[in-house]
């Protein structure tokens, strides 16, 4: 970067899509941080960066001065929704997630009540039972890479089974999830993913029609039966808010687990520590893992108004980038922020967004996320991970992930039934047990939110 | 001491409860955070300091 000023006339240049900023981004946070946290970019048609953590909190738990709205019809403002490079031409919104109020706290309504912490603890049993069969069909050889073959599944077989999809359908949903994130457009690669991700909406354009008809219980079925601003959900909507949970619930969890591991692979010390005292440090590692790697490092907003923040003119319509990643290490609130401290006190990291559109499946991140590690450290407690083996996303300025995983271990014994015939096995549970229901019914979660 | 949450603040976090659970409820509904009991017993006040200190939205507010 150049400029330091970071206003209009002496823009920084800010480009987090670029293949060395995953290696120089600890450089760059520093460097905002202290000459300008909140900063115009010149990149992607220009843009400000919020990157300070008391930047961030002023602005983003406003959604009056902070649009999310993807008004890619030209209805009212044409604002252009929470990426950044924005997509103009693409006809559709990345459901609740690019809605301001009031239509977007009716979305939240209808969905909260399958993803509190409440209605989550129902999934235990079967998180934890996921997890002991993909371990099972590694533990005998040894050998096992962390993404394909544990963080990839479990998150994804977890959502299908709240959204009240088949859960066998896992594998048509689990690569274009992936893939769809990591692969750069002009990638060689791009007409497969393409493929994958076509198959992908045909088969739930297909299951939505089958929860329509068969009422299976499960948050698409709330879609399918819900009001917004006193209307049915369009087709679309119901697509568009399914590829969101979809999106939320599958590679962000992945990320974070893979991470986690390959650190505590990387510092035994520490994996000791955490593996004798559950207890104790499960809880404040998991949110400082989260703090650390903030598996969505960040998202666009649209401002509406004039606004003056820290010494900066925001403009109406100016773009912004809400930088999670870098407020999380902001010193000011983290002291040594970049480093990994499994105990870190009064870590109020922004991983999970905040204000109204804090995300939705924190509860499930968490819950599904713990479940993994724990496992792991206990099954698998001297794996090493291979440092040569090991796939980051090559672009992390949407999702900080990983592709590959490998690790060795000293092979265990199997505990139960096989990957296949375990997701069988809940595919019936789910179905008898009626668990995608909602834990709360009644006056409470049918009344409109004003 | 006295503790209460900010309803319009919140936003479900939960980090109050792991802080404090004996002094945070989460709704099941929504999993936002209230406190039951106002007065915060003397051998929970620097649970309840740390939970609002860890609270994104710095939605707790204390009164000494």
């Amino acid at each position: 970067m150049t400029s330091v000023e970071g206003d209009k006339e002496a823009p920084v240049h800010y480009d987090r899509h670029s293949p060395d900023y995953i290696d120089h981004f600890d450089d760059i946070t520093h460097e905002l941080h202290s000459k300008c946290p909140i900063a115009w970019s010149d990149t992607y048609g220009g843009h400000w960066v919020a990157s300070g953590y008391k930047e961030v909190f002023e602005i983003a738990r406003d959604a009056t001065l902070l649009s999310n709205d993807h008004d890619f019809r030209g209805e009212r403002k044409s604002y252009q929704g929470i990426t950044i490079p924005s997509q103009p031409g693409r006809a559709s919104r990345g459901g609740f997630l690019e809605m301001d109020p009031p239509e977007q706290r009716d979305y939240r309504r209808i969905l909260d009540p399958y993803l509190s912490p409440a209605a989550v603890a129902r999934w235990t049993p079967m998180v934890e039972d996921l997890t002991r069969a993909s371990l099972d069909e590694r533990i005998e050889t040894g050998t096992i890479d962390f993404v394909d073959d544990l963080a990839n599944i479990v998150p994804a077989v977890m959502t299908l089974a709240m959204l009240g999809l088949p859960l066998v359908d896992w594998v048509i949903y689990c690569e274009p999830a992936h893939a769809g994130v990591y692969t750069p457009p002009d990638s060689p690669d791009m007409p497969r993913v393409i493929a994958a991700g076509m198959a992908m909406g045909q088969r739930l354009a297909e299951s939505v029609i089958d929860v329509r008809r068969n009422r299976w219980p499960g948050m698409v079925d709330a879609l399918v039966t819900g009001q917004v601003c006193g209307a049915p959900i369009s087709d679309d909507d119901i697509r568009d808010t399914v590829i969101l949970l979809i999106g939320g619930g599958f590679d962000t969890t992945t990320s974070l687990t893979a991470h986690s591991l390959e650190w505590l692979s990387e510092h035994p010390a520490e994996r000791d520590r955490l593996r004798a005292d559950p207890h104790g440090l499960l809880d404040s590692a998991t949110e400082e893992f989260l703090r650390f790697y903030t598996p969505a490092p960040g998202d666009g907003r649209t401002v509406t108004r004039e606004h003056e923040l820290s010494g900066k003119r925001l403009e109406e319509a100016d773009r912004l980038w809400l930088s999670w990643s870098m407020a999380n290490r902001d010193p000011s609130v983290f002291p040594d922020p970049d480093d990994v401290k499994i105990d870190r006190k009064h870590n109020r990291h922004t991983s999970f967004g905040l204000g109204l559109h804090r995300c939705i499946g924190s509860n499930v991140a968490r819950s599904v996320f713990k479940t993994m590690l724990s496992a792991v450290l206990q099954r698998m407690p001297d794996y090493r991970c291979d440092p040569a083996g090991a796939v980051h996303y090559d672009t992390i300025g949407t999702i900080n992930g990983m592709k590959h995983l490998p690790a060795t271990f000293t092979p265990g014994s199997r505990l139960g039934a096989g990957l296949d015939e375990t997701i069988a096995h809940w595919q019936k549970v789910v179905a008898d047990q009626r668990l995608a229901e909602p834990v709360v019914r009644g006056a409470q979660a049918n009344d409109s939110v004003a | 001491m006295k503790v209460r949450v900010d309803p319009e603040v919140c936003q479900g976090h939960t980090l109050c409860a792991m802080a404090a659970p004996q002094v945070f409820t989460l709704s099941e509904y929504d999993g936002h955070s209230s406190a039951p009991v106002e007065e915060v017993a003397p051998e929970l006040e620097q649970a309840v300091r740390d939970a609002a200190a860890t609270c994104p939205e710095q939605a707790i507010i204390i009164s000494e």
